[in-house]
């Protein structure tokens, strides 16, 4: 006879968990809104605290870790018990993961905009909150997997196994991408240098897009449109060749774009064809998800909810098919660095992750509360509005991205750059810069106006804090006979067994990194060198260090393309051997100012880079770049310049022995050496000219850009 | 540019080929096993989110909200 149990769910974590995602997605938004309206008018760069370098990072951050962050916990802990028939594992580690996470926010909050950063975009936090959150997602990761220890529902749903796979997947991303060399508390380098530090950060990158983006919210989808809308998925078969389309499609396809160049063509092509092929089950599983409305269309046009998860799924597609079209070379070559990458980014995280986000909010609020919507009109309107935010924000941009690029590439008929300026292909996008942030503002104020709504929504109800539930004991529970057995396929065999389930994937996704890491590391030692190349001045390190802090990589590249029109604005391209003690790499995704690996070369005067950075404007009328008045007043910290040399070294960069000694005397005669040549051009202003500040060392870096890679080596005396 | 050095490892292109070949084999395999599922356990399987233990009226399989 079975033994019925009773337990309870635990709804006050789930709880914490959507209150905090809205907060945070509040003020991660309203950063995202600063940040687009500092493009429009620079003087809105208030400070080194609030400049656009600092704080778009702390953007990406909020809305990705803080924002869609908290909304996963909240979706997984709410859907983990209720599809195991169990209570979360362990109360107090459910604490201590929200604890830990909002801590870790708070960190990120504070940090970020003091320039305490790694420049490696979505892995910024320095290295001690790089361990908290490893320890923070190992709490996470034993109270998950506890909690399907402990089920009562014998086969796991197909939201489990896209919960399970983003948390080991997160996990070995964030390891391996992570792994710095301490100079202090709150300074590293990162181990990688170059060519490849810049594949596994966009291993890394690329991946965490896929595993923290998608599969939480394909999992989330799973569970929670089913629930909105009163029936099962659309079909179950579907889901399973979704799901491992998808694994397979992220994380061996996807860095594979990269990969797959090293492979004959006969293996590029198999290989494209079917990274092809695996878009139809990727787009199987929102159709999965459209289909289960099938009939009941007539309930999305009046639920709220219904709409947000339709829309949602729906930007998950587009977000899909234009990810994979914009990995082909003719394309990428028209939109890396440009305006439509942000675009893309948006039509995803706006579209998919925020009204998916929001549906579920919708949904659950009421259900904990044991309510009523506050006020469903309301949600319609948030609905509208937000959509249209998403139109004006993404539209533009496609168009500024599309017309930037080609305005790049323009000859005349005679041959030479059509723009030759750079600038003016910028000043040319700040209407639709400005269209943007209105869109990002409607977007923001249509959130607000759900925030009040569910406000208003707890008021009004009563919180249930434990949900009552039964089940029977799994032991209890009749195991399909072995006539049943012997006909039985083995997804069924996996999905009863979440450990094995749990072993298997993560042999997948770490044989599939294995296979793209080992080339990664190999690539260290296969770097063709260049006799030219030597390491970084002391002062040029600080000066780096100091372009890694005020984020001049969120603006600017240091990529030359062997492109003709890359060459004849810029000079000569890059070459893999120019970047081998470049710990981290900073050749920067996105091109808001000029690329600048030639800028040593190009016979800019000390003095423009002074005033430059003091007020861009002065030298550059129209430019939307920050001022950076502090670099002429800070006095430039030298007490860690030995530790930085040593750490470099220990890293591989071949600095000599016992260099630390005169590491700070030479930077003092370099620096001396640019400050009396500034005190030459300008005579007005000499007496201001101190050697001692930050200006000179940034200076000193921006002058040794591109000099290694022309500079002619002596040959040597023949014997 | 990286795609220069990938290719100067010598065998680099065993790699992605071992993975081209797990990727496409497994895939398959799923592909295939899936027309094997029977009906009544797809059924059980979708209706798992619709069915959730709790004794109390708003979560056990009642209408959206909102």
């Amino acid at each position: 006879m079975s033994q019925v149990e009773t337990f309870r769910y635990d709804n006050r974590i789930v709880r914490d968990f959507a209150f905090a995602s809205v907060i945070w997605g509040i003020v991660g938004m309203l950063v995202g809104v600063l940040i687009a309206l500092q493009l429009v008018m620079p003087a809105l760069n208030l400070g080194p605290f609030l400049s656009f370098g600092r704080l778009r990072p702390l953007h990406t951050n909020a809305v990705i870790f803080a924002f869609v962050g908290n909304a996963i916990f909240m979706g997984v802990y709410h859907s983990t018990q209720r599809l195991c028939k169990a209570r979360m594992f362990n109360d107090l580690l459910s604490k201590i993961h929200f604890w830990g996470w909002q801590l870790i926010i708070l960190l990120a909050a504070v940090s970020l905009p003091a320039g305490k950063t790694t420049s490696k975009e979505y892995a910024e936090l320095e290295w001690p909150i790089d361990i908290l959150i490893t320890l923070i997602w190992v709490v996470f990761a034993v109270n998950f997997f506890g909690t399907l220890w402990r089920r009562r529902e014998r086969h796991m749903y197909v939201a489990l196994w896209f919960y399970i796979a983003t948390i080991i997947t997160v996990a070995v991303l964030h390891i391996f991408n992570s792994l710095e060399a301490p100079v202090t508390l709150m300074k590293s380098y990162s181990v990688y240098a170059g060519v490849q530090d810049a594949l596994v950060q966009w291993w890394y990158g690329h991946n965490a897009v896929a595993f923290f983006l998608t599969t939480p919210y394909l999992g989330l989808m799973y569970y929670y449109l089913p629930k909105a809308a009163n029936r099962p998925i659309f079909s179950y078969r579907l889901s399973i060749i979704h799901f491992w389309a998808l694994i397979f499609i992220y994380i061996w396809a996807g860095p594979h774009h990269l990969l797959f160049t090293a492979l004959p063509d006969w293996a590029q092509s198999l290989g494209m064809v079917f990274s092809l092929m695996l878009i139809a089950p990727s787009w199987g599983g929102m159709l999965n998800g459209l289909l289960t409305l099938r009939g009941a269309w007539d309930k999305v046009r009046e639920e709220p909810v219904l709409k947000f998860l339709v829309i949602g799924l729906t930007a998950y597609g587009m977000a899909t098919l234009e990810g994979p079209m914009l990995s082909i070379k003719s394309v990428n070559a028209l939109s890396h660095y440009t305006d439509w990458t942000i675009a893309h980014v948006h039509v995803g995280a706006l579209g998919w992750n925020g009204f998916m986000t929001f549906g579920i909010l919708y949904w659950l609020i009421p259900v904990l509360y044991r309510t009523e919507l506050y006020n469903k009109k309301w949600a319609n309107l948030h609905f509208w509005i937000g959509l249209t935010g998403i139109l004006i924000y993404v539209v533009p941009l496609y168009w500024a991205g599309v017309t930037q690029s080609l305005m790049w590439k323009q000859f005349t008929v005679e041959g030479v750059l059509e723009y030759p300026n750079f600038l003016d292909t910028v000043t040319n996008l700040i209407p639709f810069y400005a269209m943007r942030a209105i869109g990002g503002t409607i977007y923001l104020a249509s959130t607000v106006l759900m925030a009040v709504n569910l406000w208003k929504t707890v008021q009004q109800g009563d919180f249930e804090a434990e949900t009552e539930a039964s089940a029977p004991a799994l032991r209890d529970q009749p195991m399909p006979s072995a006539d049943y057995e012997a006909h039985a396929y083995r997804h069924r065999k996996l999905e009863r067994l979440p450990l094995l389930f749990t072993v298997l994937t993560a042999v997948a996704i770490l044989i599939g990194g294995i296979v793209e890491l080992v080339p990664l590391y190999l690539i260290k030692s296969n770097v063709p060198s260049l006799a030219s190349v030597t390491p970084y001045s002391p002062l040029e390190l600080e000066g780096r260090d100091i372009y890694i802090r005020e984020g001049c990589v969120q603006c600017h590249s240091q990529m030359v393309r062997p492109f003709r029109s890359e060459t004849a604005r810029y000079g000569d391209y890059s070459k893999a051997g120019e970047f081998v003690f470049d710990h981290p790499f900073l050749w920067g995704s996105k091109r808001t100012g000029p690329d600048l690996a030639r800028e040593g070369v190009i016979g800019r005067s000390h003095v423009w880079h002074y005033m430059h950075m003091a007020n861009p404007r002065s030298t550059s009328p129209g430019s939307i770049m920050p001022d950076y008045p502090w670099l002429h007043s800070n006095k430039l910290r030298t007490n860690n310049t030995a530790k930085k040399i040593s750490v470099m070294r220990k890293l591989g960069v071949p600095y000599p022995m016992y260099f630390e000694e005169i590491a700070v005397l030479r930077l003092n005669e370099q620096a001396e050496e640019i400050a009396s040549e500034l005190r030459q051009q300008l005579p007005e202003s000499a007496d201001q000219i101190e050697a001692d500040r930050e200006i000179i060392a940034l200076i000193a870096y921006l002058q040794r850009l591109g000099v290694d890679a022309t500079k002619e080596v002596p040959y040597e005396e023949e014997l | 540019m990286y795609k220069d050095v990938l290719r100067s490892i010598e065998g680099i292109g065993l790699y992605p080929i071992i993975s081209l070949v797990i990727f496409m084999l497994f895939f398959t395999t799923v592909f295939l096993w899936m027309f094997r599922i029977r009906k009544e356990h797809a059924d059980h399987m979708s209706a798992l989110p619709l069915e959730d233990g709790s004794l109390s009226s708003p979560e056990s399989g009642e209408t959206y909200h909102g």
